[in-house]
């Protein structure tokens, strides 16, 4: 499951993992910048930025080959189109396609795997993003993986009442998708419940604020800064 | 129909970041003050529903099977301001932890599938006071529209178009379409067998904001529609006569075009980027800090 193994991931130890998400955040969007404005296929500018997102990768302690597969997940729809771009005569284009949505997905992948999703969210909050979005991004996080279950135990169960159900009928299948419906709305009702019992007042307790320490101020300005330099040295 | 990072140019994706930031905000401010506060954990479950409920396929036929998207179920049962919002939070929580569509293309994402796209299922819905030819209709709507500014924008970032992918991609779209709206007849038709609270009956007095927000969206989509079949051979001619129309507004409206214009130079377009990056940021800033700090007051 994929966002099983990210989650686990995130919340292992290194000195990455410990930057504080605000830097992180801000890292990644220069890299995402950095790469989504590339239009020629410089070699060595690409070279350079994959192995900076392999250096951080390795001192995340992330596995490589995994990250570098799971980055992979772009690559089917930026393989479709850059096929169209080759047979309209602009290989250039296709293998720019290629190398952004890869670099972008790499980028995005290290940044959740090497922060937890509550404290991303936490530094998107200190960033300003709206409070409200957040807090709906987290319940919503936090019951993926109970809904899924939820559904996979009533596929199993309606499987094993009338055989095969690899393909339900439309109406019976429209009709698990509302039991499904009934039973998220009637858990979101217990949680809200149990949320009012703890002393829940209408107002969510903010993210946990952590420090900006100084270290995290020069990480991101030095990777902003190397990002720059790089596409300066290198056309 | 996650677009991914690296397809869009920075002139298409600058700008629909900018103008999602404050929408979102708008739109969680407007959610917030429709309901009491029970509704926070109810938004997170049902954006966790959405994702569970993909695993049920739907057989259409031919050994093919589809599934509910979503967009329009969300905008006839919590509302459209609400739906949105729910929406906004899967394509985020799809870019952050699926890498299924891209972080800087999320305002194009968020712009096509939760607010064009949410709109554009509610409006049927609303006009037509909840029939059943209006769900359909809404389903299928908040699909093609989402579907349909996708390649738009796709196409005025100059990824290359031939008629063929565009006719097989249209097609496609308008199938998954009708797909998506007779899924939500069949689940609201289920919904309201198991227990009919689940609906909000379209209000008389619906903003009339939003109406108009979600014709100008079905409009720009049919305008879409119909420059493409007018000249099927020519969405090139097209993505240039958009590109050139896009460029021009951008002119008016951002310093920053010229460096995009100037197109050759590497530095300005960094520079634009990175001036783009900084502006949604204000922007969110400001939006949010105007828009949504005064969540406790309403409630």
């Amino acid at each position: 499951m994929r966002h099983a193994r990210i989650d686990r991931w995130s919340r292992l130890d290194s000195p990455v993992h410990r930057l504080h998400p605000v830097a992180k955040v801000l890292a990644a969007l220069g890299m995402l910048v950095a790469v989504a404005t590339m239009t020629k296929p410089v070699l060595h500018l690409v070279a350079v930025y994959f192995a900076m997102l392999g250096v951080c990768v390795l001192a995340a302690r992330l596995p490589v080959v995994r990250m570098l597969t799971g980055a992979a997940v772009v690559l089917p729809f930026a393989c479709a189109i850059g096929v169209v771009s080759i047979l309209s005569g602009d290989p250039n284009r296709a293998i720019m396609l290629l190398v952004r949505s890869y670099l972008s997905s790499l980028t995005a992948l290290l940044l959740v795997a090497s922060t937890p999703l509550s404290e991303l969210l936490g530094g998107l909050d200190r960033l300003g993003a709206p409070a409200f979005l957040l807090q709906v991004m987290q319940f919503l996080y936090r019951y993926l993986m109970v809904l899924r279950e939820e559904a996979s135990a009533m596929r199993d169960a309606a499987a094993s009442r009338a055989g095969s159900v690899r393909i339900l009928e439309f109406k019976k299948a429209a009709g698990a998708a509302g039991v499904l419906f009934a039973r998220a709305h009637t858990r979101a009702s217990a949680i809200h419940r149990a949320m009012v019992a703890r002393g829940f007042d209408g107002r969510m307790p903010t993210f946990r604020p952590t420090p900006l320490l100084l270290s995290d101020a020069i990480f991101a300005a030095a990777a902003v800064c190397a990002v720059v330099a790089a596409r300066l040295a290198l056309k | 129909m996650h677009i991914p990072d690296g397809f869009l140019s920075a002139r298409v994706w600058v700008p629909l970041d900018l103008a999602a930031a404050p929408a979102v905000a708008w739109l969680g401010r407007r959610a917030q003050r429709d309901f009491d506060h029970h509704r926070i954990p109810l938004m997170g479950v049902m954006g966790a529903f959405i994702f569970a409920a993909q695993m049920i396929n739907f057989p259409v036929g031919n050994g093919t099977s589809g599934h509910l998207v979503g967009g329009a179920l969300l905008s006839f049962t919590l509302g459209p301001a609400a739906a949105s919002i729910v929406m906004t939070a899967i394509l985020a929580i799809q870019a952050l932890i699926f890498q299924d569509g891209g972080l800087l293309a999320l305002g194009a994402n968020v712009f096509n599938m939760a607010i064009a796209g949410v709109l554009a299922g509610y409006l049927p819905y609303l006009l037509l006071k909840g029939r059943k030819y209006g769900i359909f209709l809404g389903g299928v709507l908040s699909l093609l529209v989402s579907a349909i500014l996708a390649l738009v924008e796709l196409a005025l970032s100059g990824v290359p178009m031939p008629r063929a992918v565009l006719t097989v991609s249209v097609a496609l779209f308008v199938v998954s379409a009708v797909v998506e709206g007779a899924i939500t007849v069949a689940v609201v038709g289920a919904l309201e067998k198991i227990q009919p609270g689940f609906l909000r009956r379209p209000a008389a007095n619906g903003g009339s904001a939003r109406i108009a927000l979600a014709l100008a969206a079905s409009v720009l989509a049919c305008a879409g529609v119909f420059v493409a079949s007018q000249h099927p051979d020519g969405l090139e001619r097209f993505a240039q006569k958009t590109g050139i129309w896009s460029n021009a507004k951008s002119v008016v409206h951002s310093p920053l075009a010229d460096y995009q214009m100037a197109g050759g130079h590497w530095i300005g377009r960094s520079i634009a980027g990175l001036l783009g990056i900084g502006i949604v940021y204000l922007v969110c800033r400001v939006a949010t800090r105007a828009l949504s700090q005064r969540p406790g007051e309403g409630s």
